[in-house]
């Protein structure tokens, strides 16, 4: 019983950081309608990033994740205003293959600038951990899950009651309509893709704390988020939450009680299902 | 196809089929390789750039069509070509129990599943003892190079042949609808969903060819290399690059940039993994429609060809 509840507290700590990952995807899905299958390596590079930061600058990782974040941005802005803006009215399938193409080339301008060993960015806290009655809570995990959760709320009320928010979300609902209404979408789908890939840094710098990282993490990470956004639906962050948390108890329980090779079998499988029966998501409207 | 270019056709393929008695060792197996691929663009190119369903997982119909002779060669020691059956009734009843439920789905949803389903059964496949897990199966030698690049070429132009069937049968025309418009396509009386399960089935089975040759041709096979996502990336990017929907585009595109991979992973693999990066972000923004409509409206518009393109399709 021990045993199934210190899996369940590792699932949901993990769902933390899973949503935080998604976010960003769901976002720019969301919105300018683009799969991004380039998100999983923007989170490699976050996640590099930080390992830059607190190895070289000696920058605490969590203290770190705000210059991630903008650094992130910046570079998610130029990416959209140089390259994603001059094909995003094309096919929906020039989207998918032109964020495939920037995986590809992420992953080994990656591989051969920080080459492909294992690396794992290890503060002096990294082991600590909790004891909680007989289930111990590892600290690292525990304050990248409340991290996440902070943002993920954070991002809901910037998206409901700012500006800027608002602008993003009648752009997603009628791209025409917010044009006449003064929005310049250039610049504003820039902003939405930067804010996605700000997000994509912080979880990769989360994602450094808790796992080892190495230039090919990106397109399996891509696949989770997917998986997320779908089990979520791509209405709202907090539905987010709850597809990453899903996701997160699915993978533990699978390893545990099917086996350890079968973590990805059960969230893809619950993915393909999800898919089949409900295409909104769990929590999104039936159309 | 008029009467030159059919001699022009049936010239080139003869010249290809001497390749085997000039060419070095060396070219013989780049050409065997180039050709499967190219038979997996094809493949690709009646499911994605005719019926318009962009596939990710044809990499599955590629592992089940090289396990079935795998798996008929060595656990029941049958002949080769009762694994190429085997694994083309695999790959096809895979296709048509699967592509009922998912090809339901659209768009992006429908590339997400095929994904997913892609990578789920690579994983089940590598802890079933029939497929030898992880470790792997033996297949007996054959050092025939020749007879494998004939066998190859064979296939690739009956997979073109099938190509070229679609584009002037009841057939065709209903796939060509149903990726211009499906509504549009069931109100004219296509049946929307035979077809696309058929299209499926007809893509999964010369994929699954592909994969059988490719098996007894390695020797070796393994769940990993056999049922290889980054498959369904090659197949795709060869297909876009010279031209989805059309006849020969496939195979252009697999010829050529097989060829520079091949020039620039003698230098470093990641340089030429990196540069098949580079021409998809480029291709995507200059060409969407592959070399074939380069080749079409090059003529006319020159340069200002590749302006219209982004002009078409920027915001």
């Amino acid at each position: 019983m021990d045993l199934l509840a210190q899996i369940l507290i590792n699932g949901i700590l993990l769902g933390g950081l899973y949503a935080i990952m998604a976010l960003g995807l769901a976002l720019v899905w969301g919105v300018l309608n683009i799969v991004n299958l380039s998100h999983g390596a923007f989170i490699m590079l976050g996640a590099y990033l930080s390992w830059y930061l607190y190895s070289w600058a000696g920058i605490d990782p969590f203290l770190g994740l705000p210059i991630t974040a903008v650094l992130m941005f910046c570079l998610g802005y130029a990416v959209q205003r140089g390259l994603l803006n001059f094909v995003v009215r094309g096919p929906m399938f020039n989207t998918l293959l032109i964020t495939f193409g920037l995986e590809v080339v992420l992953t080994y301008l990656a591989q051969l600038a920080f080459s492909a060993d294992f690396r794992t960015i290890n503060p002096s806290y990294a082991g600590n951990s909790i004891p909680f009655g007989p289930i111990v809570i590892p600290q690292a995990r525990l304050m990248a899950f409340g991290i996440a959760i902070l943002l993920t709320v954070a991002m809901w009320i910037f998206l409901l009651r700012t500006r800027l928010g608002r602008a993003i979300r009648a752009t997603a609902q009628n791209l025409v309509a917010a044009r006449l209404y003064g929005v310049d979408p250039r610049h504003l789908y820039a902003v939405t893709f930067g804010i996605g890939i700000g997000l994509a840094g912080v979880a990769g710098g989360l994602y450094g704390t808790v796992s080892q990282i190495n230039p090919y993490i990106g397109a399996t990470l891509t696949a989770k988020c997917f998986a997320i956004a779908i089990i979520g639906g791509l209405d709202s962050p907090l539905g987010v939450i709850v597809g990453g948390i899903v996701l997160g108890l699915i993978e533990s329980l699978a390893i545990l009680y099917v086996g350890a090779t079968f973590g990805d079998v059960a969230s893809f499988g619950v993915l393909v299902l999800v898919l089949i029966l409900r295409p909104s998501g769990l929590l999104g409207k039936t159309t | 196809m008029n009467g030159m270019r059919w001699i022009l056709a049936v010239i080139a393929v003869a010249v290809l089929a001497c390749v085997p008695w000039f060419g070095s060792d060396v070219v013989v197996q780049f050409g065997i390789s180039t050709l499967l691929l190219a038979v997996l663009a094809q493949g690709w190119n009646i499911i994605g750039g005719y019926a318009g369903y962009a596939s990710f997982g044809n990499s599955t119909f590629f592992g089940l069509g090289a396990y079935g002779v795998a798996i008929a060669m060595v656990q029941w020691n049958m002949p080769f070509w009762v694994g190429m059956v085997f694994g083309a009734v695999m790959a096809v009843a895979f296709a048509i129990l699967l592509g009922l439920p998912v090809l339901r789905l659209k768009g992006h949803y429908f590339a997400i599943a095929t994904l997913a389903l892609a990578q789920v059964v690579a994983a089940i496949v590598s802890n079933i003892p029939l497929f030898g897990e992880n470790i792997g199966l033996v297949l007996p030698p054959l050092n025939n190079d020749a007879m494998f690049y004939e066998m190859a070429l064979a296939l690739l132009v009956a997979a073109t042949l099938t190509v070229w069937w679609l584009t002037r049968s009841r057939f065709g025309f209903g796939l060509i609808a149903i990726r211009e418009n499906e509504e549009g396509a069931a109100v004219m009386g296509v049946n929307t969903t035979a077809y696309k399960v058929l299209a499926f089935a007809l893509s999964g089975l010369f994929s699954a060819l592909a994969g059988g040759i490719q098996a007894y041709w390695i020797t070796f096979l393994d769940p990993a290399s056999a049922f290889d996502i980054s498959l369904n990336v090659k197949m795709i990017i060869m297909t876009v690059f010279g031209g989805p929907g059309t006849v020969l585009g496939p195979i252009v595109g697999a010829f050529v940039l097989s060829a520079i991979s091949e020039v620039l992973s003698s230098e470093i693999t990641s340089v030429a993994s990196l540069f098949f990066g580079v021409v998809v972000v480029a291709a995507v923004v200059l060409m969407p429609r592959g070399l074939a409509d380069v080749v079409r409206r090059f003529r006319k518009s020159g340069w200002h060809y590749f302006a219209e393109n982004i002009r078409a399709h920027k915001l």
